[in-house]
Order: structure tokens, then C-alpha cells, then sequence
């Protein structure tokens, strides 16, 4: 079994004149929360097509669970699977019919795939809203429903591409939870995009700042002893906002 | 056994376990608050036709006073023909239905999936949309004289006819939803690197189903009108052939009441149009503006 579930080695991307990424290498290991930071431009989401395999390198290798993420597009089917910063539902089909979609692309019976959205949807909080359409649910339901959609492939790895920024601060607080405690139960490998410094003191292992164009800026482990540390947690925030050049947000 | 297949028995065999606080609560309130409640522009909008007809009627009946029956008769005289007509002439209205019924339907079939083409498969795009700009450059009184030398039989004239006349609007729309798919939506079903089958069943499909819609209910009173020009150049059956037939005997009672059929025509399709529409897009929200 491959530890190095993501390892991106020497990665260099620009678009025309424009340089994304330079020159980066990070690893994410099996099980593990990893939180990409950056203010807006820094490259985060070129970062995560580049994992996903929707973009490919000028220069340098990419592997997701041993795999060229590009070139291998479709060996990854059902290895990885993304909550994106807009819920992203498909509004023709109810929360249960969006939450199984995933898995009928991946060839789950019908009645299997309805009785795993199901359940998924009962696991975040969802229970009883299965059949509204998209246009019925509030902000943060959806996004628990994308969050469902995602996790009932059950994939080895997620992605969360600032899936509670545009929530209010107690529904992204309540969600992020929620999400944190099935990604730990499950074991989840997760890489998080974000610009709040928040989402990575409160659920990230390892927080990477990447400077702009994306290259590691700061590096940093929080673990349970150092959520339990006030004092510990304040330095961290210091540090990761002062990497991400003293334009920290969402606090 | 592919990555796929390996996937789905993984997930079957891990089923998560149950929260302990549903969100009913959460939800009950929500779906009270969305519930449909009905437009009042529609009751205005029936009352508005209610008062044209009237006035129209009313104006109808005082110029017949003045001018002579074969300019325009009065309102009774137009409905005894039509009440003769309707029991006399059943067969022409169907016959009108059915040709209308059967150019629609290939016309939407087969635009939709020039349309689908048009939008997905790049190499095609050009020569198709060139076909179909040319289609829509061609008067229609050029395909029905085309249909005449063309074709002997006068169904295959009228089909063709409509067929040519309808299709580009259907291509052309539906095409334009494709364009006009969510580039998010795209990224999200391509995360799961799903096969093109499943992008157009899961996504595309869907996607389309307002614009036939919306595409069938703009061109149902055009294909009433063309098909009443196309049985009156192109057959001796069908409303248009029996509006040539009163035309020519100088009954304009007739002329009215076919016409009045017509007007029916098109608002019985176009309330089945709706009636349908409304049941396939239950899942859009209805938004009324102030």
C-alpha cells in the first residue's frame, strides 16, 4: 500500500506569461488533514487541478496514489472525489439523487447507490430532506449534501476546495466539525484548500502557506496538544498570517 | 476487475453509521416557506383575453351591419359555420393534428440530437451549424415549392416542409444550452471522471430540457401557421386545404371559423405544452417578479 498518497515533485505551471506555480514538491501522506493556505492568487486551486488531473505540469511529476494523475485520468475514478467552494448541486435532482450521483458514475446499483446516499445524508445531518430539490434547501444544507456526494464514493482521498467560506461563521463552524469528525472516524486522507487561517488551526495536521506563484512559504504540524494550547494556537495563527503576508482572514 | 469495480464494492461494504440528530426540524419549516403559491398574473391574464375577445366580437358584430356577408359576417353567422364545420369536418382537424403532431415530434427528435452534436463533438460543430444556418436563410414559401417539384405525395410534401421549416429552431437551441452549461456543473461531474455517455445522461440531457421546451412553445404558432400554408399549396385534406376550399367558394363565415379552430388549436397545444412542462420542471423555482 503507498504512503504517499499525493507527491508533487518539482512543479512548475504558468499560463502564457503568467507563472502559477514554481517549483513546488509537497507530500500527503495516507490519513492525513493537510491544509493548503494562500491569499487569493496564490495558485491553491491550480495546485488542486493539477492533483485532480484536470491540468498538467510544464515542468515536474505529479502522482496521486501512484498514478499520473493527467496521463492516468480515468485510474483514479472513485479515488478521489472534491466539495467545491459552491455547493455545485445539480438543481433537476432532489438531495438524495445529487448525494447518490457519484456513485452511479461509478456503476453502484440504483437501489444501492439510493440506499448509500441515504445513509450519507443521514451522517451529516441531512435525515428528512432527502427528497427536496436544490431550490428548497438553505445555504448550508446544500453544502452538506455536497459534502454527502462526495464522501458516499467513499474515495481514499477529498478534497475540500473552500467548501465553508461562503457559509456564515456559525454554519461553516458546525460544518467544518461535523466534516473534521467523519474525515477522522473514516481515516480520510484530505487536502483543504482555503484562505482561513481558522479552518487550518481547527482540523489540519500539517498547514502549508504557499506564497505567490505557489511555492511552500511556511510548513507547520498542529496536533491535539497544540489545539488544547491557547498560547500555542495564537503563535501558529501569528506565523501562518504572517507567511501569508499579514492578510490573514476569516478569524 | 477494473479500479471501478473495485471502488463500488468498497463502498458497498463500509456503510456509515447513522447521525444521532436528524435535521427535520431544520426542514419542516424551510418547506413551508417554499411552498408554490399560485401566480396572480394568471387570473389577470385570463381576464385581459376575456376582455379583447368581447371587445373584438363586439366590433365584428357592428361592421357586419355595415358592410356586406362576404366582407365580414356577424359572430352568429361565424359560429354556425364553425359548429357545422366541427360536426361536418372533424376529419380535417385531425388530419391537421396529427401531420402538425408528427413534424413536431421528429422535427424536436432529430433537432435535438443535431443540436447535442453541434455542442459536443468539436469536428462536426462547423459543418453542422453551417447546414443549419443555410435551413434558416430559405424562406418557407421556397421549401414548399421545393416540397411540390420534389415529392409526389402530398404527406411527404407537408412533412418535409414542416420538417425543414422547424428543425433549425430546435438544432439552434438546443445547441445554445449546451453552450450554456455551467462551466461548475462540468467541473463537478468531471471529478468524477465519468465516461461521455454519463456526462450527457447525468448532465447534459437534463440540462437541455428546458430550451425543448421553451423551443416547443415558441414554435407551436408558427407550425400552425405553416402548416395551414403548406396543406393549402401541398394537399386537398386538412384545415388549410378547406380554408383554400371556402376561399374559393367565397364562404368567409368558413375562413372564420377555421380560423377560430386554429386560434383554439393553439391554445389547447400550448396549455398541454405547459401542463407537460410543469410536471418534467417541478425542480425550478417559480419566481414570481413585482
Amino acid at each position: 500500500m503507498i504512503d504517499n498518497l499525493i507527491e508533487v515533485k518539482g512543479v512548475t505551471k504558468s499560463f502564457g506569461s503568467y507563472l502559477a506555480v514554481d517549483n513546488l514538491s509537497m507530500v500527503v501522506r495516507r490519513g492525513e488533514i493537510v491544509v493548503l493556505l494562500g491569499q487569493t492568487g496564490a495558485g491553491k486551486s491550480t495546485v488542486l487541478n493539477l492533483i485532480m488531473g484536470t491540468t498538467s505540469p510544464n515542468s515536474g511529476s505529479v502522482r496521486v496514489a501512484g498514478f499520473d494523475p493527467h496521463d492516468s485520468f480515468k485510474a483514479l475514478k472513485g479515488r478521489l472525489s472534491v466539495s467545491f467552494q459552491t455547493d455545485r448541486l445539480l438543481p433537476w435532482r432532489t438531495a438524495v439523487e445529487n448525494a447518490e450521483l457519484g456513485l452511479l458514475i461509478l456503476g453502484v446499483s440504483k437501489p444501492d447507490a439510493r440506499r448509500r446516499a441515504k445513509e450519507w445524508l443521514a451522517r451529516v445531518r441531512l435525515d428528512g430532506a432527502d427528497d427536496k430539490y436544490v431550490h428548497e434547501l438553505s445555504g448550508g444544507m446544500r453544502q452538506r449534501v455536497s459534502l454527502a456526494r462526495a464522501l458516499a464514493i467513499d474515495p481514499e482521498i477529498v478534497f475540500l476546495d473552500e467548501s465553508f467560506s461562503q457559509l456564515d461563521h456559525v454554519t461553516s463552524g458546525t460544518l467544518r466539525r461535523d466534516f473534521y469528525q467523519i474525515a477522522r472516524e473514516l481515516g480520510k486522507t484530505c487536502v483543504l484548500i482555503t484562505h482561513r487561517i481558522d479552518d487550518a488551526l481547527e482540523m489540519a495536521d500539517r498547514a502549508i502557506v504557499l506564497s505567490q506563484p505557489a511555492k511552500i512559504a511556511l510548513e507547520v504540524h498542529i496536533d491535539d496538544a497544540a489545539r488544547a494550547d491557547p498560547a500555542r494556537i495564537a503563535e501558529l495563527h501569528a506565523q501562518i498570517a504572517a507567511a501569508m503576508g499579514g492578510e490573514e482572514s476569516g478569524s | 476487475m477494473s479500479v471501478a469495480d473495485n471502488m463500488a464494492v468498497s463502498v458497498n461494504s463500509n456503510p456509515p453509521p447513522r447521525a444521532a440528530a436528524p435535521a427535520d426540524q431544520l426542514v419542516k419549516p424551510l418547506a413551508a416557506v417554499v411552498r408554490p403559491q399560485r401566480n396572480p398574473e394568471n387570473r389577470r391574464d385570463l381576464f385581459a383575453t376575456a376582455v379583447v375577445v368581447i371587445v373584438m366580437l363586439i366590433a365584428m358584430e357592428i361592421t357586419s351591419r355595415y358592410v356586406p356577408d362576404y366582407i365580414m359576417p356577424s359572430p352568429v353567422t361565424v359560429w354556425a359555420a364553425a359548429r357545422e364545420l366541427f360536426f361536418a369536418d372533424p376529419y380535417h382537424v385531425g388530419v391537421t393534428l396529427i401531420r402538425l403532431t408528427a413534424a413536431v415530434a421528429v422535427a424536436m427528435s432529430l433537432g435535438v440530437l443535431i443540436g447535442l452534436a453541434m455542442g459536443t463533438v468539436r469536428w462536426i460543430r462547423p459543418y453542422l451549424k453551417a447546414i443549419i444556418l443555410i435551413d434558416t436563410g430559405i424562406p418557407a414559401l421556397s421549401w414548399m415549392l421545393i416540397a411540390v417539384f420534389w415529392f409526389k405525395n402530398p404527406e411527404t410534401r407537408i412533412f418535409f416542409i414542416l420538417l425543414v421549416i422547424l428543425l433549425p429552431f430546435y438544432a439552434l437551441n438546443v445547441y445554445e444550452g449546451v453552450r450554456a452549461l455551467p462551466k461548475d456543473l462540468v467541473d463537478m461531474i468531471e471529478s468524477f471522471r465519468p465516461s461521455r455517455w454519463q456526462v450527457l445522461r447525468y448532465l447534459i440531457l437534463p440540462h437541455i430540457v428546458p430550451y425543448i421546451f421553451l423551443t416547443t412553445k415558441s414554435v407551436i404558432g408558427y407550425a400552425i401557421r405553416m402548416v395551414i400554408f403548406a396543406e393549402l399549396v401541398a394537399s386537398a385534406v386538412g384545415i388549410g386545404a378547406r380554408m383554400n376550399l371556402a376561399q374559393s367558394t367565397f364562404r368567409i363565415d368558413q375562413v372564420l371559423a377555421w380560423t377560430f379552430f386554429l386560434v383554439i388549436l393553439n391554445l389547447v397545444l400550448q396549455a398541454a405544452v405547459n401542463a407537460v412542462e410543469k410536471v418534467t420542471l417541478r425542480w425550478r423555482a417559480e419566481a414570481v417578479v413585482r
